[in-house]
């Protein structure tokens, strides 16, 4: 080989053959490269590195090996620089001079000459003498052509650094992480620097995390909008700087949470979060979790007020404001709530439910729509509106305005709509009866149609639910296009609702109108409809109190003006749904010639009917027309057979106007009539096929719901939901959703085997009867707890404590009430000595009794206490009052634990009040009132699961004395179960029976109906628990007892009017007032 | 008008001679003067039940200046009568009514001596009067009353017709055209407030709900002196107002109130403030209602 000195050439030999291969390979080209004296010092340096020990030659080779390769990229200055380096890196390992020297082909092109030295030294820096960190050493520079191309050599440096320091605590991790950067760095783009400083921070403060962090930073990134993803990582380094566990999961909660706020808005979240890293760092990431919710309720301009808000908060009093960001405090919610425009339906639920219910003068519940959809009984819409009959759904949340009060007035106006349905009597649409303005021809239709085809009469209307028919059923039968005459009852109907809403209310009109309004900018245009759509849109604005001319098709310009008049009759102030129905047959027999016309050319030739109309639209003629159009409709009938589609596709409903909502007038009558229905008729329907296979044609012929034509199944649960719904016992258990009602029936009467157990009967207001030994009552003790509750309590009350013991003192005294004009007594009565002289003077004989004395007569008074235990005192009270999903106690045990366990969680995780706690107070107080007075008195507490574990709690005996015992036993007071109350009356009862008293009183202190399972259910089942109690009541009441019910339940009135019907009752409005109410009440009730 | 013969502040009637002078506005419902009639010839003591602002007080008038008809002037103490404003001398039925309360004695209603200078003197109470002047008597709100003190109406109350006016040893008997009317309000039956059965069951009932909406049109139309529409408007509150009684509401809004709130507006007051003020505030201080009725005022108020 020429220009290599010999000596070098021999020594050369001494190494494997591969050795000098390389050489000899690369040799020729070096050459040309190098000069002499180069030449022998790019060989002799691979000689250098062979000799450091056994395998070094294995580096050497490879430096020979791609030196040719290297060379050109560095120029010869920087290439014995390298070479020199490759040197002092072999001397950590060959291995790690194989990786450097193999590396180093595709790196040099990466990095500037001068760039060499660093890249060698990084590497080195990692290496410790260990086995470990030689592996780590050579994972670096195997890796280092990649990383390279995504990172500059200083950032390099820096990653490399924090590796190394990373090495200190765990060497695997180091290495982990090191290769898992490889990936990162090329997936994130810009954000490198800043990942890099997150994690040195990191490496710092929380090691552990570094590597999960940084498998979770490439796909978070790709949640966060471009500009922001450096200050992202920024705000996580800041926050892992100040020590916040779990960077991590903020890393992947905050992404996720700006994934979903707009793109626009994150900026503001970037804000606000650094604003509030200033005050603490332990907020930024409730602020993020919090924000989308936050952002859903307010405008992004107010954000930052929410925003100053929470600091304001925070910096008084830092879990104040960790409260506030966590939407977890009172004055967070009242905020947001004013700072919200938004007018959310759980707020004025209550408000709503009594406006309607003033309004249409009977019951009204308002519901978010959910829960109808819920039921399944063929309302699909989450958005819009509507009544079954009974209840008010709406949506649960407006913002369609900026302002609160628009959007309160968009509501109001919206549950007016469907509150007038009931108050103007859409659904009690009789078919016999008259209309107002119109000549009936639903009758003479109806024989008409029939005497054409007798088999009409199909098995829907068996003769014993004949009665459940629905009128409206039998008025849309008359139509062969259901749907078509759907469509326009709707319309005219809620047209006709709307006229009588805006002429009886006078103060609605503006808001009213402005709806309205806004509705008719929202109708598609005219234009481009087919002839039928164009007249019902013509229809719907007629329909909005559209008051300009618009454009309608020349060609229809007669139907127009009569459908202009047959209007004005529906919205005229006396219309009646009858009204309605007849002007849907009129308008539907115009429509439908229409089609006739259009689609099929030979149905319309030859009728005199369309032409017939020319100048006079009295009510004569209009009869004709639908006269017509009724005999078409049946003859039709066979048409629409042989080709339904064809008629169908070439019809499309109007677009609904939204704030009327989705009106069923079909489906809300028979679920009225359903629920109207006599117990008895209801048992008997629903025992037979007929009925249910009735409700299910029905349904299936009914174009309110949509299923899927044919399918049997859902048809099928749709009947069963609605027979539930409407209190039919379900029979196919296939599709039911809930167990069979009231399984208890079975099994006989209950002994009581065990110590502490008591059996009672049960009234069964059906049967009219007891049922004998019933229900087990568990007498068991309040397990002690602390008496700091009452010590707390004493203090929380110390006031109204004082107030209680000074009206109680006061009350001592009248129990010694003076009696007047007593034959003898303490003193005089100057009124009865005065009368006495002037009846001497008047010379009649005198009144004996000129005395007064104190009655001496002493109280004797007993009274229990029941205390309400069930799990529905864990709620707060605090909150608006919101039936939990669920809230009856479910009859399958499985299901019961579980909702127990909910329930408990959830009252676990409570700071506020609850309605227990609200009892126990009371309890604390009434034993300092009681104190006062010496009564016999005892605190028990009820609650229960079914019938054989009816729980009956001692806080306090009747004859127990007041101790500390008892102080740390109304501690323990707890919800638990459901609320079985007739057992738990007639053992209290039982109790007061066994003390000595001349008074004695039962006060029941609860905060809802008796409900348990077995014991009050869906429909009239509930019946059942109130009359159990009325009768433990009664019973109570006939032992001389005083039955007083203190209930927290605003609902109250309804049942407890038939519960308590000549007894003492109160409803509490106020569930606050508990503790005031209480002392006083009982100072009322035994004075 | 001379400096001399100044005009009286006030008017004084003589307890049993106060006869209703002019014809009270009062529109039947639906046969209760034929009732009272009936009930007034058979000399069948009458009970009204009735919530609150009703309008049992002027039904009892109405029916004293019915059943007085042709009118007899009252005899006034003090200032003479304005000569125009008396018309006829005929034997108008006094009335002679009575607020019951906790601490009414029997005495205080039958009578009591006085002594006047070491002298005594009887000294009738109301009720005797009213026996002995063959009045009309009315017992407002007769559960108020104590009960050993109700118990002396009951011989009054059936054929007997007799007062005992134990004092003087004496046994009054009433005088044609005495009758007696008590009232009471159900609703506020309170706690542990009834009436008695054995005092209940002295009576004949008359039923006092309020009116339907038309006739309670017209009532605050002629009362409070508004337009028919304001009227009507005003009585479709009450109608709605009054669907909420037992849901929030104890009572619902009397006719008494509309006709305040009405007369409110004819001040010139805006609708929306007298409602509130009137009505919304005067019935309750749940806050939830509040609003709810403020949103019902709202709806048929501009």
């Amino acid at each position: 080989m020429e220009g290599i000195p010999l000596e070098l050439r021999h020594e050369v030999q001494q190494y494997p053959p591969a050795l000098g291969e390389e050489l000899m390979q690369s040799g020729p080209r070096m050459r040309g490269l190098l000069d002499e004296e180069g030449l022998v010092r790019w060989c002799s340096q691979g000689l250098a590195i062979a000799r450091q020990a056994a395998r070094s030659w294995e580096a050497a080779a490879e430096y020979y090996k791609v030196s040719p390769l290297v060379l050109p990229a560095l120029g010869v200055g920087y290439f014995f620089l390298w070479a020199r380096e490759g040197e002092m890196v072999s001397l950590d390992g060959p291995s790690i001079g194989v990786a450097f020297f193999k590396s180093s082909t595709s790196v040099v092109g990466r990095i500037q000459g001068h760039q060499v030295e660093s890249w060698a030294r990084t590497g080195h820096r990692l290496f410790k003498g260990t086995w470990k960190s030689a592996v780590l050493e050579t994972r670096f520079f195997e890796l280092s052509p990649e990383l390279l191309r995504h990172l500059t050599m200083p950032e390099l440096e820096r990653l490399v650094g924090l590796v190394d320091r990373l090495g200190h605590r765990s060497n695997e991790l180091a290495l982990e992480c090191l290769s898992l950067s490889q990936e990162v760095f090329s997936q994130i783009g810009d954000s490198k620097e800043s990942l890099i400083s997150l994690l040195g921070v990191l490496v710092e403060k929380s090691w552990r995390e570094v590597r999960a962090c940084l498998e979770a930073v490439p796909q978070a990134l790709a949640r966060v909008e471009g500009i922001h993803r450096p200050e992202f990582l920024h705000l996580a380094e800041r926050l892992a700087d100040s020590g916040h566990p779990g960077i991590c999961s903020f890393v992947i909660e905050g992404s996720r949470t700006l994934g979903q706020i707009e793109r626009e808005q994150q900026s503001l979240v970037f804000q606000g979060a650094s604003a509030v890293m200033a005050v603490d760092a332990m907020m930024v990431p409730e602020v993020f979790k919090n924000a989308p919710l936050v952002l859903s309720r307010i405008s992004p301009g107010r954000f930052p007020l929410w925003l100053g808000e929470g600091l304001r908060i925070a910096r008084e009093n830092r879990d104040g404001g960790l409260a506030y960001f966590r939407l977890e405090s009172a004055c967070s919610e009242a905020v947001l709530e004013s700072l919200s425009h938004a007018v959310e339906l759980s707020r004025f639920r209550d408000i709503l439910s009594l406006y309607c219910r003033a309004l249409a003068g009977r019951r009204v519940d308002i519901a978010p729509t959910e829960e109808l959809t819920s039921k399944g009984l063929g309302w699909v819409s989450k958005e819009r509106a509507t009544t079954e009959g009974s209840t008010v759904y709406l949506p649960p949340v407006v913002d369609r305005f900026s302002d609160k009060g628009s959007n309160f007035g968009w509501l109001k106006v919206v549950a007016t709509h469907q509150v007038a349905h009931l108050e103007f009597s859409t659904f009690a649409f009789a078919f016999q009866r008259p209309s107002i303005y119109f000549k009936d021809l639903r009758t003479s239709l109806w024989n008409e149609k029939h005497s054409r085809d007798p088999l009409l009469r199909g098995p829907v209307e068996a003769e014993e639910i004949e009665a459940l028919v629905p009128d409206l059923k039998r008025f849309f039968d008359l139509f062969p296009e259901r749907k078509l005459a759907l469509d326009i009852f709707t319309v005219v109907e809620d047209g006709r609702v709307d006229s009588h809403v805006v002429s009886e209310y006078m103060g609605i009109r503006g808001p009213y109108s402005r709806v309205q309004e806004a509705a008719l900018r929202e109708r598609p245009p005219i234009e481009g409809l087919g002839p039928r759509e164009a007249l019902l849109e013509h229809l719907v604005r007629l329909s909005l109190q559209w008051q300009d001319g618009h454009p309608v098709p020349k060609k229809q310009a007669r139907l127009v003006t009569r459908i202009d008049r047959i209007m004005k009759m529906v919205l005229a102030p006396r219309a009646t749904v009858e009204d309605a129905a007849e002007a849907t047959i009129r308008i539907y027999a115009m429509l439908s010639q229409l089609a006739g016309q259009e689609v099929d050319q030979e149905e319309a030739p030859g009728q005199e009917g369309p032409e017939g109309g020319d100048g006079q639209e009295d009510t004569e003629e209009l009869l004709q027309q639908s006269q017509y159009s009724g005999g078409e409709s049946s003859a039709g009938q066979g048409s629409a057979d042989n080709d339904p589609k064809a008629k169908q596709k070439a019809y499309a409903s109007p677009k609904p106007v939204e704030y009327r909502g989705d009106l069923k007038p079909e489906l809300t009558q028979l679920l009225a009539r359903l629920k109207e229905a006599s117990p008895e008729l209801k048992e008997k329907a629903a025992a037979r096929q007929a009925t249910r296979e009735g409700i299910q044609a029905l349904l299936a012929q009914s174009v309110e719901i949509d299923i899927p034509p044919g399918d049997a199944i859902s048809t099928r649960a749709f009947a069963e939901n609605v027979m539930r719904e409407s209190g039919m016992p379900p029979r196919d258990s296939d599709y039911v959703r809930g167990p069979f009602l009231h399984t208890d029936d079975e099994g006989g009467p209950l002994q009581s085997a065990e110590p502490d157990t008591y059996v009672y009967s049960e009234w069964d207001f059906r049967a009219n009867d007891y049922k004998p030994r019933w229900c087990i009552v568990r007498e068991k003790r309040v397990p002690e707890g602390d008496d700091g509750f009452y010590r707390k309590t004493i203090e929380n009350y110390t006031s109204l404590l004082n107030q209680i013991r000074r009206h109680f003192e006061l009350a001592v005294p009248e129990a010694f009430r003076k009696i007047r004009r007593v034959k003898d007594g303490e003193d005089l009565e100057l009124d009865a000595v005065l009368e006495a002289l002037v009846d001497i003077r008047a010379g009649i004989s005198p009144s004996e009794k000129l005395y007064w004395k104190r009655n001496k007569v002493e109280r004797d008074v007993a009274v229990a206490f029941l205390l309400d235990m069930s799990a529905s005192t864990a709620e707060a009270i605090e909150e608006a009052r919101h039936p939990y999903p669920g809230w009856d106690a479910p009859d399958d045990p499985m299901d019961y634990m579980m909702w127990l366990r909910n329930r408990r969680g959830e009252a676990g995780r409570r700071h506020y009040k609850r309605i227990i706690d609200l009892e126990k107070e009371s309890a604390v107080l009434l034993t300092q009132a009681l104190a006062t007075l010496g009564d016999k008195y005892g605190i028990y507490g009820f609650s229960g699961y079914g019938r054989e574990n009816v729980e009956f709690y001692t806080i306090k005996g009747l004859e127990e004395p007041f101790d500390d015992r008892i102080k740390r036993r109304i501690d323990k007071i707890a919800p638990l179960h459901a609320t079985r109350m007739g057992p738990a009356i007639r053992h209290a009862a039982q109790k007061l029976l066994q003390v000595e008293a001349k008074t004695r009183v039962l006060f029941l202190i609860s905060d809802g109906r008796p409900q348990d399972r077995g014991y009050s259910r869906e429909g009239v089942e509930k019946e059942y628990a109130v009359h159990d109690t009325k009768m433990a009541l009664n019973e109570a009441q006939r032992k001389n007892i005083v039955p007083f019910c203190l209930t927290v339940d605003k609902t109250g009135h309804d049942y407890l009017k038939t519960m308590c019907q000549d007894m003492g009752y109160e409803v509490l409005a106020d569930i606050h007032s508990l503790p005031q109410r209480l002392p006083y009440l009982y100072r009322r009730l035994t004075m | 008008m001379s400096t001399g013969k100044k005009a009286p502040f006030f008017r004084e009637y003589v307890v049993e001679e106060y006869i209703v002078q002019e014809e009270p506005f009062y529109l039947p419902q639906r046969g209760e003067v034929d009732i009272f009639e009936a009930a007034y010839k058979q000399k069948i003591p009458v009970l009204l039940k009735g919530p609150t602002g009703s309008g049992k007080t002027r039904f009892v008038e109405y029916m004293a200046y019915r059943l007085g008809r042709p009118l007899m002037p009252s005899r006034r103490r003090g200032p003479e009568p304005e000569e125009g404003k008396l018309s006829g001398n005929g034997h108008g039925i006094p009335l002679i009514t009575i607020a019951c309360h906790e601490d009414l004695t029997a005495s205080d209603l039958v009578g009591r001596y006085l002594l006047e200078g070491g002298e005594t003197r009887w000294i009738d109470g109301p009720l005797t009067r009213a026996v002995k002047s063959g009045a009309i008597c009315y017992l407002d709100e007769i559960v108020e009353a104590r009960k050993d003190t109700t118990v002396i109406i009951h011989p009054l109350t059936d054929y007997r017709r007799l007062l005992p006016v134990e004092k003087r040893g004496l046994l009054l008997e009433a005088k044609e055209g005495f009758h007696l009317v008590v009232s009471y309000n159900p609703g506020y039956q309170s706690i542990l407030k009834d009436l008695k059965h054995s005092t209940r069951q002295r009576f004949v009932a008359i039923e006092f709900t309020y009116p339907p909406k038309e006739l309670e049109a017209k009532i605050i139309e002629h009362e409070a002196g508004v337009a028919p529409e304001l009227s009507w408007q005003m009585a479709k509150l009450g109608e709605k107002v009054r669907n909420l009684r037992d849901h929030g509401l104890q009572e619902g809004v009397s006719t008494r109130l509309l006709i305040y709130a009405a007369k409110l507006i004819a001040a010139g007051i805006a609708p929306r403030v007298a409602c509130q003020t009137a009505i919304v505030w005067a019935l309750t201080d749940d806050y939830q209602v509040q609003r709810s009725i403020e949103e019902v005022v709202s709806s048929i108020f501009e």
